[in-house]
């Protein structure tokens, strides 16, 4: 179906572009899975208007639609075209590794963005750049633990199970819940997959189950407000303290209305610009630490004025 | 040729006979499992049986129950509709994004026109050039998927003003004490049983569906027919948007991924048959409660959600079987 | 690829499918400088090698008429099992994995076979209950294999060609010869082209139709150990959607609903079609929001063209 010709023809072909392109980077980057919620959609336009600004960046951006097996494919694709760097923001934190593996074999710089790889693959990234989700967690228990004044039942809404942020997220806040409020108790925890219309679900049955609920923590503002739709519709929304991270616009108008008590401030566009700004520092031979975290503060009525209204 | 294959309404006069009772059990099977199914999870859960949780449970479902309407429709007609998922998507994004663009009453004239545009593209495939329904949908599936995030550029759509429009009526409001999905459910129900069972129209439906042949010997126009199943799908899921947009003031590109298969497991838990010419509203509506109540009674008694796949895995093929068995009079096939 | 002549023994004509695919090959050649290369190629087979797995099971069953939902339920269950009982050994783990998938292949079948229940809401049903079986299994979490041999083997290749295509093309030739030279795939059309009749012929036909069913849970399987030996690990969620794309292959190849006929060549062409417009578009940068609509209208137009060109000649079946 194809002859040697064709072959050789086309190496030639690839050696030539990439001798033209020496002063341009050629930077792939595989998403998550665009269009699944706001965030990682914005994150997308933001990393693509970054680029642009960098000037001396060719992109090619792929989207595994959420499908592990897609991504690893697409890594693949990558280390085929024979990028300068590769980004990646991993469907699964273990599954990718061998894909990133092999691309770090091929002598191909590999940046994890937003979501954490499991330890055995750390050694074949250049770097990471993300919001520290551990962290995440912590801050939201402990902002639970000063809206509740120290006692109370809660319950949690959990982001897409087997997914990175969604994990790191619940286990800061159920490791740091009961440190700093050993009298708080977390009566259940149910996945919302990142998906308000189920979280919504989700919290109606938690509020047809437990007569007393105080608390929601939910692993992002979508499904948080979607946790505050439920207890509204079923007149129980003033008893109970809100709280989410990262925080979507209808979470900061819902802080502003004083439903919802705080969130944690996560940009998409500070994300994919440390995720764009890391690659070209590792392909400019700068010495960086392996995880690079950006700044994600709560957020609350208290200090609203201080962030933009979010464009998600 | 129709009317032999309608459901019977109401219960069949039985006698008490061991056969009478046999069959019976067997033609009433469904609900008896339900009934059954409800008492043993109310011995678990004292909520179970509460009427705030009944509610909530319809009420949840009532978003899969007014899609499962349409699409009993077009199994009736002996096709599939796999694509009703997308396309609560994309009617549901339409709704909210236009909400404040231009207006809750054009919003929702605009979302149901083009919800029905893509209704008919289906029926025209799959009515008038009579292209199997099963890869038509599911190529509708991938594609209106990918207008949806065209459209909205991938962004969620949110209603910026949550308490002041009337839209909230559709997806959080009460007549008479009922939820406004609940009676939207049942009054679609009840007006698609009468057209299904008690028009021409719905029999020249059950005949396109049970004998496609000799429906067009008798005169039928049966790409019309097939076309408008496709229709009244789309009107169904274009309803089912607006519960879903008002309920939740907001929407995200993929929120009815899925929807098509729990349709379709509500519809066949029911005891409608695939192959078409057969099979009831009613069927469907108990069918897609009892998705609902499993769903709701595993997660009371502290099973976790996937529980319940497990559970309407096994009920589907026994429910299907039984029906099977007892209209051939026998437990098993003979073949070898 | 060379050999695609020998494939065609006794039959002149080829199939739609694979002008389409040599269409779109020529196509993207032009369209982007990176199509045409070795490493691209076999990139293209390797990705397609999960897919096109299941679609070789697949053709078979639905050649018999019938239709399986679970394979990507199997395929996640499988892939599973592979990575998560290595600790105990790795033989176990894969005899595991190749096991349920038979076991669960030969469930379908046998309800398929005794009950007499539509296979497409048995294979639904199970299609939610082996999921519902894989997240109480894995307690919804991902498993990783802790050494890399595991995935050093589903990144290997001899000579030029990685494995898994080659295991891949092997499993394309064996299948093609199953269903044109042995009894059970002349049969397996003759019970899928006309039921009552092959009963009468003396045909067994609860059997081979639960024959077809284990083939492909037994590839379904097949295809998850391979997927997960290309990722060393697992996920929970892996294989959703894929019995979609599985069955779209085998029907862009030429495979009829109804059953009773279809070919291996042109699942072949189906999978390859699928994988080379992904592939193709991913070069071109295509937005992925399109690639979902190219890919439904594709399917569509394939089904009207064939509709239109090839009505006469889609009822006859060489077998």
């Amino acid at each position: 179906m194809f002859n040697k010709t064709a072959i050789a023809a086309s190496v030639i072909m690839m050696s030539i572009t990439t001798a033209q392109a020496q002063d341009t980077y050629r930077i792939g980057i595989t998403q998550n899975n665009v269009g699944v919620d706001s965030y990682q959609t914005t994150y997308e336009s933001a990393f693509e208007a970054a680029a642009e600004k960098a000037g001396n960046v060719d992109i090619v951006v792929l989207d595994a639609g959420g499908d592990v097996a897609r991504q690893i494919g697409q890594v693949r694709n990558l280390i085929q075209q024979q990028m300068d760097a590769i980004i990646i923001w991993p469907t699964n934190g273990q599954a990718v590794i061998p894909a990133i593996r092999q691309a770090h074999n091929a002598g191909i710089p590999v940046i994890v963005t937003n979501s954490k790889i499991a330890e055995a693959g750390l050694e074949f990234i250049s770097a990471f750049s993300g919001p520290d989700n551990v962290q995440q967690g912590i801050s939201s228990a402990e902002m639970m633990c000063d809206a509740l004044g120290g006692e109370g039942k809660v319950v949690q809404i959990s982001g897409q199970p087997g997914y990175t942020t969604a994990l790191e997220r619940a286990t800061g806040f159920e490791k740091r819940l009961p440190e700093v409020c050993p009298d708080v108790e977390l009566v259940e925890t149910q996945p919302g997959n990142w998906n308000r219309e189920r979280a919504q679900r989700v919290m109606e049955d938690f509020l047809t189950k437990y007569d007393q609920i105080d608390g929601v923590y939910s692993g992002d503002d979508n499904m948080g407000v979607g946790a505050l739709n439920a207890a509204k519709g079923a007149g129980r929304a003033d008893e109970i303290i809100f709280i989410g991270a990262t925080n979507f616009a209808v979470g900061y108008d819902a802080i502003e209305r004083g439903e919802y008590y705080g969130s944690i401030y996560q940009s998409p566009v500070d994300d994919a610009e440390a995720a764009l700004q890391t690659a070209l520092d590792v392909l400019a031979g700068k010495e960086l630490p392996k995880m690079n975290f950006f700044e994600t503060p709560k957020i609350t009525a208290e200090n609203l004025e201080e962030f933009d209204r979010p464009v998600f | 040729m129709a009317s032999a294959d309608q459901p019977k309404s109401g219960l069949p006069g039985v006698k008490l006979s061991k056969a009478g009772v046999m069959s019976f059990l067997s033609a009433q099977g469904i609900l008896i499992f339900f009934l059954l199914g409800m008492l043993a999870f109310s011995l678990f859960s004292e909520q179970f049986l509460s009427q705030s949780n009944i509610m909530t449970v319809i009420r949840q479902a009532s978003i899969i129950g007014i899609i499962a309407i349409g699409v009993t429709v077009v199994i009736i007609g002996g096709n599939l509709d796999l694509s009703v998922g997308s396309m609560l998507s994309f009617s549901t994004v339409l709704v909210v994004d236009l909400h404040d663009k231009i207006g809750p009453t054009n919003a929702i004239l605009l979302m149901f026109a083009f919800t029905l545009m893509i209704g008919a593209v289906n029926g025209f495939l799959i009515g008038f050039l009579r292209l199997n329904s099963l890869i038509v949908t599911l190529a509708m599936l991938s594609a209106i998927q990918g207008l949806v995030l065209i459209y909205s550029g991938g962004q969620n759509v949110d209603i910026a003003d949550q308490e002041g429009t009337w839209f909230a009526f559709f997806g959080r409001g009460y007549l008479g004490g009922i939820a406004v999905p609940i009676l939207l459910f049942g009054l679609l129900a009840i007006v698609v049983q009468i057209v299904m069972s008690r028009t021409g129209y719905g029999r020249r439906i059950f005949a396109v569906g049970g004998n496609p042949m000799a429906a067009v010997y008798s005169g039928i126009r049966k790409n019309w027919c097939v076309f408008s199943t496709y229709l009244i799908s789309a009107f169904c899921v274009a309803c089912a948007a607006l519960v879903l947009g008002s309920r939740v003031m907001g929407s995200q590109n993929n929120v009815g991924q899925g929807y098509e298969l729990l349709v379709l497991a509500g519809i066949i838990l029911g005891g409608t048959s695939l192959l078409g010419g057969a099979g009831s509203i009613w069927k469907t509506v108990i069918g897609v409660l009892m998705l609902g109540f499993i769903q709701n009674g595993l997660l009371l008694m502290g099973y976790p959600y996937y529980t319940q796949w497990i559970v309407t895995w096994v009920i589907i093929i026994l429910a299907v079987w039984l029906d099977l068995a007892n209209k051939r009079k026998s437990l098993f096939t003979t073949h070898s | 690829m060379t050999s695609i002549k020998g494939f065609f023994r006794g039959r002149a004509k080829i199939q739609p499918i694979w002008i389409f695919v040599i269409a779109i090959f020529i196509f993207f050649s032009f369209m982007s400088e990176y199509f045409l290369s070795w490493g691209n190629i076999t990139n293209i087979l390797v990705q397609t090698s999960t897919i096109g797995l299941i679609a070789l099971g697949m053709t078979l069953v639905m050649i018999n008429g019938n239709i399986d939902l679970s394979v990507g339920a199997i395929l996640g269950l499988a892939a599973s099992l592979a990575v998560g009982l290595q600790e105990i050994s790795m033989t176990l783990a894969i005899a595991a994995a190749l096991g349920a998938g038979i076991l669960l292949g030969a469930i379908n079948g046998l309800i398929v076979w005794k009950t007499g229940v539509n296979a497409f809401i048995v294979t639904l049903g199970a299609m939610l209950g082996i999921r519902g079986l894989l997240f109480v299994y894995t307690d919804e979490q991902s498993f990783y294999a802790s050494n890399f041999a595991f995935s050093d083997f589903g990144m290997s290749s001899i000579g030029p060609m990685p494995v898994l295509a080659i295991i891949f093309l092997v499993c394309v030739l064996i299948m093609h010869l199953v269903l044109t030279r042995t009894s059970h795939g002349r049969n397996t059309f003759a019970v899928g082209g006309n039921p009552e009749a092959s009963i009468d012929a003396g045909i067994r036909l609860g059997r081979h139709m639960m024959i077809n069913f284990i083939i492909v849970g037994f590839f379904a399987a097949l295809a998850g150990v391979l997927l997960s030996s290309q990722m060393g690990a697992a996920t929970p969620n892996l294989g959703r959607d894929y019995e979609l794309w599985v069955i779209t292959a085998v029907v862009l190849g030429g495979t009829k609903l109804t059953g009773g006929s279809g070919s291996i060549i042109g699942t072949l062409g189906g999978v390859l079609a699928i994988g080379i417009l992904r592939n193709g578009m991913n070069l071109m940068q295509v937005p992925a929001f399109y690639v979902l609509v190219v890919l439904g209208v594709i399917l569509i137009s394939v089904l009207i063209i064939d509709k239109k060109v090839n009505v006469p000649s889609s009822k006859e079946v060489r077998i």
